[in-house]
């Protein structure tokens, strides 16, 4: 690897993640999917995380099934992302006129956000998980409103979700198969990007959510074949041994409208079925969505006719006027 | 000013800026007027010697060895330590056998932080550039410290075998314990939200990740040739820190200007500056205590940068506030 001289550089003689031997009388536990096929985890969101930023918000899924608390090694993972967005703002100078808003996507894992740790250099996964959001997010945004203005919509992803189960990988490559994950990531990003430009105050038609659906096959007791397939809502991929497909959207739903869809594997002739799936649990982020900006906006409210009405506590520690002269 | 400002006397609603203009038009004079006060206040309410209140959480990253969440004021840093396995094999240039046991953590680069402030914390650092000087800066600050403050002990991060007796070996050969591998530490430091003082955040943030850090059980394989681990909760160990050092940050702000002496200004000192602050402060001032031992009162560094206002008396007044600042952090983290 090339040294990064704006960087501190891990030792010259290169370094390993550890490789764990697992004594044959603890037993690993893969986690399994205790909710129903049609039930979304449970989400946390929340905006204004960020006040150096015109918007922000934070965007988690907790684990799911508790940890082996005998291993050291997370059987699982959650999902954090924090979001935030700088503008609009007028392009500098030297740019091309342009009578849209500009907007510039960012996504970006945090070193240790995945079982294997990453670099700090943005890698092709985390430029295409880009490119998706901003698919996703333009078509929300009443461009026309900013001529010659920029936004950049800066996403960090501190702990990211599995391509799999690690075990299934023998423990050592962290299960890195097929790349579902990433579908996860995805649709979070669109969530917490499209709550984050809310608190922004940009313009919008809609207020956009993702949603994953998936086709799995798995088989009895750990086999990979075998059984039924069935569409399941917002997979976790280390639950499953076999997933077939997966679909991503991002979603408008008073609009009924479809900004980014993002389709994966084989579906065969479910096609349709798994999108509509897939457009069900964006419904469902929705309402937390929904809940959340409506949580930030009356908080914002009841501030400003705070200050309207004068309500000023003169408490110490509170920002007080002062005179100015000079 | 226009005259509604100079009288005080409330004006009538309308007529007048709110204050989030003045401060971005006029930054200077608008801190100037509340420092000047009877009872001197910043422009974010606290007193020029008020530390913000901090908050950590620890152990809230999965995938990592350590991990803490540090929030003072608005400024939110989260610090994962990830721990990985440089084979002693592996080394290009094995140090001589004469470097001292602490310097091995610093000659082999055992610590590896790196602070990333291009996380959309803050309009100035965007990300998509290479990091800033601020970064670099920021990055090298805290290995220095880490290094000079021994914090790590190298017996934590050295994996021994012991070699068995070898038939052949002869009588010269007896059972010799080796360093096989070492635990490298990569302490990767996000800012999250930016509000001024990102040096004292992001240092309480590795104290508080390495002190949480558990390195699971390792040992070598002579079969395999290769480090095995343990997976097993029960076998691992948490890491050991000498000490508890601590950093505080104070800035300088002064009328003076080329214009105006440096007799006739007024300078306050503030602590633990927001970025509005740092904006207009140009002389800064960190201290760094440690643990306090008999016949060591734990100064473990003193940065001071831009300026002159800070003298002898006022340097011992900062000390001593960094000592308070300690305790505080102290009830905060434990340990030390």
């Amino acid at each position: 690897m090339q040294a990064d001289r704006r960087r501190i550089n891990a030792p010259s003689g290169g370094t390993a993640p550890p490789i764990f031997a697992t004594p044959k009388d603890t037993p690993l536990r893969r986690p399994t999917r205790t909710r129903k096929p049609d039930e979304h985890r449970k989400l946390f969101l929340r905006t204004g995380v960020v006040p150096s930023a015109s918007g922000s918000a934070y965007y988690e899924i907790p684990l799911q099934s508790p940890q082996q608390p005998e291993l050291l090694v997370p059987s699982s993972s959650s999902l954090k992302i924090t979001c935030s967005v700088h503008g609009p703002r007028p392009l500098p100078r030297n740019a091309a006129f342009s009578p849209n808003l500009l907007l510039t996507t960012h996504v970006k894992f945090a070193p240790f956000a995945t079982r294997n740790r990453r670099g700090y250099m943005r890698d092709a996964g985390e430029r295409d998980l880009g490119m998706h959001l901003e698919t996703a997010l333009r078509g929300v945004i009443i461009g026309e409103r900013w001529p010659k203005s920029g936004c950049e919509v800066v996403i960090t992803v501190l702990e990211g979700e599995e391509d799999g189960w690690w075990g299934d990988a023998g423990g050592q490559e962290g299960g890195r198969a097929g790349g579902w994950g990433m579908m996860g990531v995805l649709a979070g990003c669109i969530t917490v990007a499209s709550a984050a430009l809310v608190d922004a105050g940009i313009d919008c038609v809609d207020m956009v959510s993702g949603g994953v659906a998936a086709l799995v096959q798995d088989g009895q007791d750990g086999t990979k074949v075998g059984g039924e397939a069935k569409i399941i809502l917002d997979p976790s991929p280390s639950e499953h041994q076999n997933i077939r497909a997966g679909c991503v959207v991002g979603y408008l739903q008073s609009r009924d409208e479809v900004t980014e869809m993002w389709m994966k594997g084989d579906a065969g002739t479910q096609v349709e079925a798994l999108v509509d799936e897939a457009v069900k649990a964006a419904s469902l982020t929705r309402t937390v969505l929904a809940e959340a900006v409506r949580e930030a906006m009356g908080l914002k409210m009841g501030k400003a006719s705070e200050e309207a009405t004068g309500g000023l506590k003169e408490d110490k520690g509170k920002k007080k006027d002062v005179v100015m002269t000079g | 000013m226009g005259p509604d400002m100079a009288n005080g006397a409330p004006t009538a609603p309308g007529l007048s800026f709110p204050r989030e203009t003045f401060a971005k038009l006029t930054p200077g004079p608008f801190l100037h007027a509340h420092l000047k006060q009877q009872e001197p206040t910043r422009a974010n309410g606290r007193s020029p010697e008020d530390f913000r209140k901090p908050t950590v959480n620890i152990g809230s990253l999965t995938h990592s060895n350590g991990s803490a969440v540090v929030r003072v004021g608005d400024t939110a840093i989260v610090c994962g330590v990830r721990a990985e396995i440089l084979l002693a094999s592996d080394i290009p240039h094995p140090p001589r056998d004469d470097v001292e046991d602490d310097d091995m953590i610093e000659e082999l680069g055992l610590l590896v932080p790196n602070i990333e402030l291009s996380t959309g914390c803050s309009p100035a650092h965007l990300p998509g550039n290479a990091p800033g000087t601020l970064a670099q800066s920021l990055s090298y600050r805290i290995l220095s410290l880490l290094n000079a403050s021994n914090l790590v002990s190298p017996s934590d991060l050295s994996i021994r075998y012991t070699k068995p007796q070898t038939e052949d070996g002869g009588p010269s050969e007896e059972a010799r314990e080796v360093t096989k591998a070492y635990w490298t530490l990569y302490i990767d430091i996000l800012c999250i939200a930016l509000d001024g003082n990102t040096f004292d955040a992001a240092w309480a943030a590795v104290i508080a990740a390495l002190q949480s850090t558990v390195l699971p059980k390792a040992w070598w394989d002579a079969d395999r040739e290769a480090i095995l681990c343990s997976p097993l909760t029960a076998e691992a160990h948490r890491m050991q820190l000498s000490g508890l050092p601590i950093a505080s940050t104070f800035a300088v702000f002064s009328t003076a200007s080329p214009l105006k002496r440096l007799e006739e200004a007024d300078s306050w000192v503030l602590a633990d500056p927001d970025s509005f602050e740092e904006e207009l402060c140009k002389e800064n001032l960190t201290v760094v205590m440690g643990t306090k031992h008999a016949g060591n009162d734990g100064l473990l560094r003193l940065e001071k940068t831009g300026g002159s206002v800070i003298g002898k008396v006022a340097m011992q007044r900062c000390v001593r506030m960094a000592e308070d600042r300690w305790r505080e952090w102290k009830g905060v983290l434990g340990g030390g």
